[in-house]
């Protein structure tokens, strides 16, 4: 696989098992939310302890030491055991962490133990130095962000961790895409409302973002599909709308495109278009995970979009899932 | 094996890994069963598995990051911090801290001499001239200070005195271990934070004992602080050893690489500091609950003379008999565990 790691901010760890994968690591942003979060949370838990304390020497009517003690002890928690604790028992998070789906591990990948949490919470003195006044910059922890390659501050570089975000975003397969573009009606299309996965991933790759493709030669590639879908389904163009005739001549040049994507709109975003017919190779309740799954760029050799005999034949069986006998031939797509 | 077949065959499982993770990641470990952990770890290897096939013959970006997110979740869920019990931690302060710190003495020794030899000088100094000892520290804090300690402030042990005694043993908690810690934290430029804490805070205390024996009113200082005194000034030199070892990592690293080196000596520098924490929280107590009794001078002195020998004996013989006590993991440590069992055999 490419190695990415100089351009992004992933970093590749190898687990006991042999296999490389990777983290993300968090950025300042996502991480200074968190501490912000972690820092009003601590903030409340001190003023929740004083009014607490104050309320029960209001009811003794008189002010006592013992609460002052129990509130200063309560501080010194909050300054210095918080994050530690936190991170040491929850498995490298805080509640701010949490909600910004971060966590602390070693740059090994695993957990971090209670020296480790502990530690590098205390560098947070260190790391949040060079004051302006009242308030902490955080300069020399940004700095240290700043010139390692996992982002770790002073305090994550002592210790050996790295702040990683957990953020996993299921992205709906033809996201991006399909903007712009309307569904495919039942009543436009009177064959069978239905399109196999395999037809709908060749689709995709031909919108894949890191493929340099002009729009021309995308209506090109995209036209034997187009025409076999559209034989498949029996789709019956419409023709120009008599209100406004502007947008039936702008997208005209471009219908097998557009019609492509309506074919993905229709039949990928919307589970019920699937489900609606099953066929063996389908499962009938489809899932997010599956969305994601089945779908995927192919990163290989031809990312430039220059033609190879494998996308060809690739899309050809593809063509060939819809229409058992193919009404064309793979050299009617010459470049 | 072709792509789309792979897909078909294989998400049955990933769905289930899935599923499986999202029940247990939030659960207590006590709580999983013996059923689950079996299916987990099978899962989680057979993904492992996927990943690197897909990785391997490039079957997709999007499905990479899937697997490798599932390969990820699977990994922190599965691999996570041993459960920490009480035991453990008693066991470090018991055993493995003392044995650290003499593992580590000569960080200690640096330090006590950059604590010591200001506050001796100071001491001297302001205990001769007290006009000289208002250059170092402001008159009005000396004169505070003395009158703290120029009366018996509790005649008896009633309930003003156990609240006020608890407000002070919050307050010593609060602003005795925020200043150890924050004297370990400093060593991270380079130790030099350090020893600016160290020298200053020497400088200052031995300016304050100066300046009140110099006021003739050594005896009640002295008996008040001398029971905490051992804990709490051992402590300081401690963290102190603390952050010189992590500057000292930082400086030199030696044969190791910087990283190394830091993590090395960043994890014994935790490990001092964090004993160093402890030992203040019991000078805490024993500075707001004994140290201020209404008790005659020479109890004070015993008990005083008693607690340096417990602090002493402590940090010298802890640990020294179980060499299984401690958790004796890399192999840095382990070197040092066998160097502290021939000094025992010897």
């Amino acid at each position: 696989m490419p190695d990415t790691s100089k351009v992004d901010t992933r970093v590749t760890v190898e687990t006991p098992e042999g296999v490389d994968f990777q983290f993300m690591i968090a950025g300042p942003g996502k991480r200074g939310m968190s501490f912000f979060v972690d820092m009003i949370l601590k903030f409340g838990i001190i003023v929740v302890c004083l009014l607490l304390l104050s309320l029960l020497s209001l009811l003794s009517w008189q002010v006592s030491g013992i609460s002052a003690g129990i509130f200063l002890v309560t501080w010194f928690a909050m300054s210095w055991l918080y994050g530690s604790c936190f991170e040491a028992f929850w498995n490298g998070q805080t509640p701010g962490k949490k909600s910004q789906n971060l966590r602390v591990v070693r740059t090994n990948g695993t957990p971090i133990g209670w020296f480790e949490a502990f530690g590098r919470n205390l560098l947070l003195v260190p790391d949040g130095m060079l004051v302006l006044g009242q308030l902490p910059l955080n300069t020399v922890g940004l700095l240290s962000m700043a010139t390692t390659r996992r982002m770790q501050r002073l305090g994550d570089l002592v210790f050996d961790t790295m702040v990683i975000d957990e953020t996993r975003q299921f992205i709906s397969r033809a996201a991006g895409v399909t903007d712009g573009v309307e569904r495919l009606r039942r009543s436009e299309c009177i064959g069978r409302f239905h399109v196999p996965e395999r037809t709908l991933a060749v689709i995709e790759r031909l919108f894949e973002g890191d493929r340099l493709i002009s729009d021309g030669r995308r209506e090109e590639i995209a036209q034997t599909l187009s025409l076999a879908l559209r034989s498949r389904l029996k789709f019956s163009e419409p023709g120009p709308d008599p209100m406004n005739p502007n947008t039936y001549f702008v997208q005209t040049p471009l219908k097998h495109t557009t019609f492509l994507k309506r074919i993905l709109k229709t039949f990928s975003d919307n589970p019920d278009g699937r489900s609606a017919e099953p066929e063996d190779d389908i499962d009938a309740t489809p899932l997010n995970i599956i969305d994601v799954a089945a779908d995927g760029p192919d990163s290989g050799p031809n990312a430039l979009g220059v033609e190879t005999d494998a996308q060809s034949a690739d899309m050809a069986s593809a063509v060939g899932a819809v229409t058992p006998r193919q009404p064309f031939s793979p050299d009617g797509r010459t470049p | 094996m072709n792509r789309e077949r792979f897909i078909r065959q294989r998400r049955g499982d990933w769905q289930q890994l899935e599923t499986l993770l999202t029940g247990m990641k939030n659960r207590r470990l006590s709580k999983w069963s013996g059923n689950d952990i079996t299916r987990l770890s099978g899962l989680y290897r057979s993904v492992c598995y996927d990943l690197s096939l897909v990785q391997s013959r490039e079957w997709g970006a999007r499905l990479e990051q899937y697997l490798n997110d599932l390969v990820a979740q699977g990994h922190n869920c599965l691999y996570r911090s041993p459960p920490r019990s009480l035991d453990t931690a008693l066991k470090f302060l018991s055993h493995g801290f003392p044995r650290l710190l003499r593992e580590r003495r000569h960080f200690f020794y640096v330090s006590l001499a950059l604590f010591a030899v200001p506050f001796m000088i100071a001491m001297i100094v302001a205990a001769v001239d007290p006009v000289l000892a208002e250059q170092i520290i402001d008159r009005t804090q000396m004169e505070q200070a003395g009158k703290s300690y120029s009366k018996d402030l509790y005649r008896e042990i009633d309930a003003k005195y156990a609240e006020e005694r608890s407000y002070m043993t919050g307050f010593y908690v609060w602003n005795n271990v925020g200043i150890a810690f924050r004297c370990f934290a400093l060593g991270a430029f380079f130790g030099v934070g350090t020893v600016i804490t160290l020298l200053f805070n020497g400088i200052m205390l031995g300016a304050v004992c100066g300046y009140i024996i110099n006021q003739g009113l050594s005896d009640n200082f002295f008996s008040f602080a001398i029971s905490h005194g051992s804990f709490e000034l051992t402590a300081i030199v401690i963290s102190g050893a603390a952050g010189l070892l992590l500057g000292w990592g930082m400086i030199h690293p030696g044969e190791l690489s910087r990283r190394e080196s830091l993590r090395v000596h960043g994890v014994d520098a935790i490990r001092l500091a964090s004993g160093a924490g402890a030992m203040l929280v019991v000078a805490a107590l024993i500075e707001g609950y004994f140290s201020p009794m209404a008790l005659p001078h020479s109890v004070k002195y015993v008990v005083g003379a008693m607690m340096w020998g417990l602090v002493f004996v402590y940090l010298m013989q802890g640990g020294r008999d179980a060499t299984d006590a401690g958790t004796v993991t890399d192999p840095h440590r382990r070197r040092a565990s066998r160097e502290s069992l021939a000094e025992a055999v010897e």
